[in-house]
């Protein structure tokens, strides 16, 4: 079973900044790491292999510094990883994204399953997997919390579904999505990182892709950004000081102000 | 009666050991600026091994070590929990028989004080007491039960409280951003906030940031900075059903925290001139975690594979990178400077934890009776003069 991997290196701190001019984030601006729903998209695209022999193969679109979001899926257990970076896909939206990521899957050769994290620790829209379907015209299930069995063609899982769960199938090639925290991942050993670390990682551009410069990038991109703005943070943290008496004081007292308040 | 003022830079386990003693002198005024939190920074990266014997100081300093680990003894049982010792004891492999003579003398050391301590031969033995390391490759090993590793953060916090406990000012969140030098000697401090605060003696605790500090004030701090790269491992079977002792190599260290194993390359087996190794870098712009060289991974993987070799097969759960403050002979920078009133406490390299109280000790001594010890005659900076060039 020949499986894709779609990942996002994502900053580490929320703290990160917008560009006022595009509003788009400033991902420079942070420490970056690999989206944690990503690791758990490669934890189950790892233990699938091992049920199922084949290859997991780690993709990633962003800047060259994205490499290192793949080399930690290398460590992970991606047996290869293509960073596809152009300064032309630079300003993506998720359709562009979406239709980039399709395209050099499709490049790369023939995969049974795509999955990928529901979402992204900083944009968060979750649209990338269902549109990557939509563009490879493959069926798809999302925020799938675990992959029950794999049979004569097709997928069993349960996904999240309002309130509660759905049992799905979908027939394959398909697109998952899963969602953070549906497995544990597995860590990288220092012989995996080591691997990891010296593996060639080969790189796509729109060279390779061929893809028309008004698809890619922010001018394949429809979805105009009119505003970002960070949360307007009402709750703030007192800091209470003294001695363990004086602060068991302070709560009460805190405690008593409350329950007036809410009282009153 | 007279006070006399003093502004200390640097609220890590430097500033607040050094706020803490001058504290104890009924005529000083202690002024600490710490920019950010206490303890927040090489100090909270620091693996806070204060053990009974090792290689990380020389035997010939042992008073330092003792003083600094009863301090902190005394410290957690005034309020425990205030150190965050962690009692794991101290197995140091002897690779050779120069480190089984150093080894020799630092458990009779140890034992001299009160403490157990034995050279352990039996391989047997070793095994049961750290089961995942290769005793083919060594002699032997010295093993102290009463000795482990603190938390440095606490430390400083808890060295802080009680500076303020006895009249002291610490300012957090503060960064100096000027010295002010008058005549060839230093009458203060301005703060970022526009502040100006007047001293008698200004003391620079900022450790990796020292040469920043020294150029306010018109000094070059001799000082380099090694990478510390620590690596924290989730052993196989990812919980140690044991107490896993603090493991000294002479190339690397590991101690516990929590389920995981912490890893470092040793800092005495730095070199100074290998750029992997050493130079003269920006604290200021490390990464909260990661920002590790490949270079690290690899090593710490030979030496788990020729010394500790049921780690090899260890997740990677972390890793951080640290920056500690070296002068060339590895020892520290402490007391006066060309600078009237101008001192120095910085330069600790990967032993802050260790040597800050025996050395702030003897510091707040020489600044407020004028007495110096030889510890710092040893250590000080005046060794240097003229003979360091960045």
């Amino acid at each position: 079973m020949d499986i894709a991997v779609c990942v996002k290196q994502v900053p580490v701190s929320n703290d990160v900044s917008v560009d006022p001019v595009t509003h788009s984030l400033v991902r420079d601006s942070a420490e970056s790491m690999l989206n944690p729903a990503d690791a758990n998209a490669l934890e189950e695209a790892v233990a699938l292999r091992e049920r199922y022999d084949g290859q997991v193969i780690a993709f990633t679109m962003g800047p060259p510094s994205a490499e290192k979001a793949l080399r930690a899926a290398l460590a992970m257990g991606a047996d290869d990883a293509v960073l596809i970076t152009d300064r032309a896909f630079a300003g993506a939206d998720t359709v562009a994204t979406a239709r980039v990521l399709a395209e050099s899957l499709r490049r790369y050769g023939v995969f049974d399953l795509v999955i990928t994290g529901s979402e992204s620790s900083d944009g968060a829209t979750g649209q990338v997997g269902p549109m990557l379907a939509e563009f490879l015209a493959w069926p798809h299930l999302t925020e799938v919390r675990r992959i029950e069995a794999v049979e004569t063609g097709r997928l069993r899982g349960l996904k999240k579904f309002k309130n509660g769960f759905l049992r799905a199938a979908v027939t394959l090639p398909a697109v998952l999505t899963v969602s953070y925290g549906c497995n544990e991942p597995r860590l990288p050993t220092f012989l995996s990182q080591i691997s990891a670390n010296k593996k060639s990682v080969p790189a796509y551009t729109n060279k390779e892709l061929g893809l028309s410069p008004g698809a890619v990038g922010l001018a394949g991109s429809p979805t105009e950004v009119i505003d970002t703005f960070a949360p307007e943070r009402r709750k703030r943290a007192e800091l209470l000081s003294g001695t363990p008496e004086e602060i068991a004081g302070k709560i009460l007292a805190l405690i008593e102000k409350k329950r007036g308040k809410d009282n009153g | 009666m007279k006070k006399l003022r003093v502004g200390i830079i640097g609220g890590g386990i430097s500033g607040t050991a050094l706020g803490y003693h001058l504290s104890l002198y009924g005529n000083a005024e202690v002024v600490l600026f710490e920019k950010n939190a206490i303890g927040c920074g090489t100090t909270s990266k620091s693996a806070g091994t204060v053990c009974l014997f090792d290689d990380s100081l020389r035997n010939r300093y042992w008073d330092v070590r003792l003083y600094g680990f009863e301090s902190y003894l005394k410290m957690e049982r005034e309020e425990k929990g205030s150190t965050g010792f962690d009692k794991t004891g101290t197995l140091v492999a002897v690779t050779s028989e120069e480190v089984e003579a150093t080894v020799e003398t630092g458990i009779a050391l140890a034992k001299a004080a009160g403490y157990q301590g034995e050279y352990i031969t039996d391989k047997d033995r070793i095994k049961k007491i750290l089961p995942l390391i290769d005793v083919e490759n060594i002699l032997g090993a010295g093993y102290t039960q009463d000795d482990g590793y603190f938390d440095g953060t606490m430390i400083s916090n808890t060295y802080a409280r009680k500076m303020q406990q006895k009249g002291g000012v610490v300012y957090t969140m503060t960064p100096v951003v000027e010295i002010v030098v008058s005549g060839g000697k230093a009458a203060g401090v301005k703060t970022a906030g526009g502040t100006m605060h007047l001293f008698d003696r200004v003391v620079d605790c900022t450790g990796p940031w020292s040469r920043f500090t020294g150029k306010m004030a018109g000094l070059d701090v001799p000082i380099w900075h090694t990478k510390a790269e620590a690596f924290f491992l989730s052993p196989p079977g990812k919980k140690l059903n044991y107490v896993f002792p603090v493991l000294k190599y002479p190339a690397f260290y590991a101690l516990r925290a929590g389920d995981n194993i912490f890893i470092c390359k040793s800092h005495l087996s730095m070199d100074l001139d290998n750029p992997m190794h050493a130079g003269q870098w920006d604290p200021d712009k490390l990464p909260a975690t990661g920002g590790t060289d490949d270079y690290f991974i690899e090593f710490l993987f030979e030496q788990m594979q020729k010394s500790v070799p049921g780690l090899v097969a260890s997740g990677l759960v972390s890793s951080w990178l640290s920056y500690r403050a070296e002068p060339r002979d590895f020892l520290p920078l402490l007391g006066e400077t060309p600078i009237d009133g101008y001192i120095l406490a910085t330069g600790y390299g990967g032993n802050g934890i260790i040597e800050a109280p025996a050395a702030s000790r003897d510091l707040a001594k020489f600044i407020m009776r004028g007495e110096s010890t030889p510890l710092l005659e040893d250590w000080a900076f005046k060794r240097l003069w003229g003979k360091e060039r960045s």
